[in-house]
């Protein structure tokens, strides 16, 4: 009575309060003959804030109890009705927090007869369909308030959440317009499950999770993917099965290979761009299975996405793929007692590598192709065996292959020898039918690089070849051959000697004063003291002529430093 | 008290994703006077954020470092101490000490500054100091397949070195190893 003349609604609210409070106020009575009572006056009532008003009043002041008891007939199915104006989004995300928390404090709380997801699933489905006006950011923000219900009240239901998402998705299928608009929402909506389940593989196992990314806009999709892989790295997560692996990269397509709603005269920036796709060549560190074999599995997988991403993406994807799968030969050699198979899988890794190191080449990364097949060359080695010498052989050929075709600055010509020389020199499985050919390369190319002082270090470094390098006949000795060490360097002092620069040649002279001690130092009896006093004399000659600035100080004191460092290790004074 | 951060072969993304976060979260912005970083990045993300780090940030080139403009070598001075910084992949044959000493004598510095071996060592050697960070994510190198995430911090005053080597093994644990390094009149 108090009730029906509710017409200014905190009057009704006030009163509502006090009527809760009475004694008397079974769940009954609230059923039978409050809670409709109350429905009536607001459906009749045409202001929507007054309304809601209302209904939260409802919400708030009756127990949990009465609620759950009228839920389904009554509460909800007044909602239900289309030609009520009430606005029953937050009225119902309102109930399902309500509800949703008495559950959480004990779920006793909920009778075991009362599907609370169930009831709020089918119900809220019916009022977005009977409801076509409702906008999508309604429809997204009822779907996120049932995901988050099923996620806090039933966490091991994941077909629940799936079920909202299925929902969703079948309504934005089947009802032509009804997405438009939505890509904001959705894509919060989209983030609820990842930041929840703080382990991806259980947002990888909702099969209509992805199928939603369609709905987004590109930069919202992008943004969710980045999200989702970042959530990845940042959780430590790791993807371990190839068929997982293929969800993943199938669902953050858009990041991995250029969508089909991308705008084709879209100018990317390229630092983010950079940061995107090295976003992508980290994500691949957290694809790795413990089983080699299911690794292998995984790596196919990568390599089957990323390469679909081009050439502007792989130079920054492939890397990790590449020493992903140099890492798996050493695990397959590590366990090479145990798989008689291993030699047959590390043949199939190398081809691996060297299928995405050709794609490497053929996209023209240069420096990036030429450094990877020096590291996949060391891999080679370490396998001992004698397929993986001849692909080894390939790899430091086809590195020779770029550094002569396509590196032609001259300063990126040492640096790239240089390294070659230094990689190769770790080498320890080569026989002497392939590392004599690649000892005289690096020769070779040292001393046809264009300027005379560069030409003078790379074959000096070329020495060390013929000390400390190693061949499978030596199995494990060095091949300490003194004679090549010393034709090297006088091959190196030599050239020095045609540099025109007087403050060059004797920096390159004290350089190699150095080289020589070094050997000296490491058991090469054969430099002689002659051979030092020789180079020393010409050093002491040479220095009083040189133009006086910082870089001669520079030469000078180096060149005290060496002889104090020849006269305390080697008790030889010149 | 001047503290120098020595860090270096990260290898993001190649090899690496991330900095370990229980690093991460020691390096905070403003603590930090110099950085000293032995190369191998090897994207311009990890040097942006070295620099937002440390406002003196010095990277050499490491051998997957493709930006040109990175110096194969440099020599920085702080406080009385001069500091030699190189890579490492120059140096043959690869983790050598005699080698890497007689790049010390070119440079003509009081500590030299290496990595690209992914080996952490900090030691003295005929009155001079030799320090290799390791690599910080622990990333793989052909002679160091799964090395400790490391990193060095350097407390330099007057004629004192304390290096601070900070590890990072497998049990999650983080360990701090102090040496002592005075400059000495001591030639070689």
């Amino acid at each position: 009575a108090v009730v029906s003349s509710g017409i200014n609604a905190e009057y009704g609210g006030t009163n509502l309060e006090r009527l809760s409070r009475l004694e008397g106020v079974t769940v009954e009575r609230y059923e039978k003959q409050i809670l409709p009572a109350v429905l009536k006056q607001l459906v009749n009532c045409k202001d929507s804030i007054a309304q809601e008003y209302l209904m939260d009043c409802i919400i708030q002041v009756f127990p949990d109890e009465f609620h759950l008891r009228t839920l389904e007939n009554t509460f909800l199915d007044t909602c239900c009705q289309p030609q009520s104006q009430v606005n029953v989004r937050n009225i119902i995300i309102s109930i399902i927090g309500r509800l949703s928390n008495f559950a959480q404090a004990d779920p006793s709380n909920i009778p075991e007869d009362i599907k609370l997801f169930d009831i709020f699933s089918v119900k809220v489905t019916q009022i977005i369909q009977s409801r076509t006006e409702m906008p999508p950011e309604d429809i997204l923000v009822l779907q996120s308030a049932l995901i988050k219900l099923a996620l806090n009240v039933y966490p091991a239901e994941t077909g629940y959440v799936n079920q909202v998402l299925q929902n969703t998705l079948n309504i934005f299928q089947t009802e032509e317009g009804r997405a438009k608009g939505c890509s904001n929402e959705l894509g919060k909506l989209l983030r609820v499950p990842v930041d929840h389940y703080q382990d991806i593989l259980t947002v990888l196992e909702l099969d209509a999770y992805p199928k939603l990314f369609s709905f987004l806009d590109l930069n919202t999709r992008k943004d969710l993917c980045v999200y989702i892989a970042e959530h990845i790295i940042e959780t430590g997560t790791l993807i371990y099965s190839h068929d997982q692996v293929d969800l993943l990269l199938t669902m953050i397509e858009c990041l991995v290979a250029d969508a089909p709603d991308q705008p084709s005269n879209q100018i990317e920036d390229p630092e983010d761009f950079e940061c995107e796709q090295a976003l992508v060549g980290r994500l691949v560190h957290q694809m790795t299975s413990q089983v080699p074999d299911q690794q292998f599995l995984i790596l196919n997988t990568c390599k089957k996405h990323l390469i679909a991403g081009g050439d502007k993406r792989i130079q920054f994807t492939l890397p990790s793929l590449i020493f992903r799968a140099i890492h798996l030969c050493r695990v397959y050699h590590d366990l090479r007692e145990e798989d008689e198979k291993w030699e047959k899988k590390v043949t199939k890794i190398l081809q691996y590598i060297n299928s995405l190191l050709s794609a490497l080449v053929k996209a023209e990364y240069w420096d990036l192709s030429l450094r990877l097949y020096l590291q996949a060359s060391l891999v080679c080695d370490a396998m001992g065996i004698s397929n993986a010498e001849t692909v080894g052989y390939e790899f430091m050929s086809h590195a020779f292959a770029i550094y002569e075709e396509e590196v032609s600055d001259s300063k990126a010509q040492l640096i790239a020898i240089s390294l070659i020389v230094a990689t190769f020199e770790r080498t320890i499985n080569f026989s002497e039918e392939n590392h004599e050919p690649l000892r005289s390369q690096c020769f070779r190319a040292g001393s046809k690089l264009l300027k005379k002082p560069d030409q003078c270090r790379a074959v000096s470094l070329c020495s060390h070849l013929y000390w400390s390098g190693k061949n499978r006949e030596g199995a494990g000795e060095p091949l300490r051959n003194a004679t090549k060490v010393l034709e090297c360097l006088k091959k190196a002092v030599r050239i020095s000697n045609q540099c025109m620069e007087p403050t060059v040649q004797v920096q390159l002279f004290v350089e190699l004063l150095n080289k020589y001690i070094y050997f000296l130092g490491t058991g090469c009896e054969e430099v002689s003291e002659s051979v030092l006093s020789q180079l020393v004399g010409k050093i002491h000659e040479d220095m009083p002529g040189l133009e006086s600035g910082d870089i001669t100080k520079q030469i000078v004191k180096h060149f005290e430093t060496t002889l104090r460092f020849i006269e305390s290790r080697h008790q030889l004074t010149f | 008290m001047v503290l120098v951060l020595v860090i270096g072969d990260m290898h993001i993304p190649y090899r690496s994703d991330s900095i370990p976060p229980k690093f991460r979260k020691l390096l905070v912005p403003g603590k930090i006077q110099h950085i000293l970083c032995t190369g191998n990045l090897c994207l311009r993300e990890t040097h942006d954020y070295l620099k937002s780090i440390s406002s003196d940030v010095h990277i050499v080139r490491g051998d997957f470092d493709l930006n040109t403009s990175y110096p194969e070598q440099k020599v920085v001075t702080v406080g009385q101490f001069k500091i030699g910084l190189i890579h490492g992949h120059q140096v043959v044959p690869w983790g050598d000490n005699d080698a890497i000493a007689a790049v010390r004598r070119q440079l003509d510095v009081d500590v030299m500054v290496s990595g690209h071996t992914h080996k952490l060592e900090a030691y003295e050697k005929d009155g001079k100091f030799y320090i290799n960070p390791g690599s910080v994510t622990g990333a793989y190198s052909p002679m160091e397949r799964n090395p400790v995430p490391a990193f060095i911090l350097m407390d330099i005053q007057s004629s004192t070195l304390v290096t601070y080597v900070y590890s990072l093994p497998p049990d999650g644990e983080m360990e701090v190893k102090k040496i002592e390094f005075k400059k000495g009149d001591r030639e070689e």
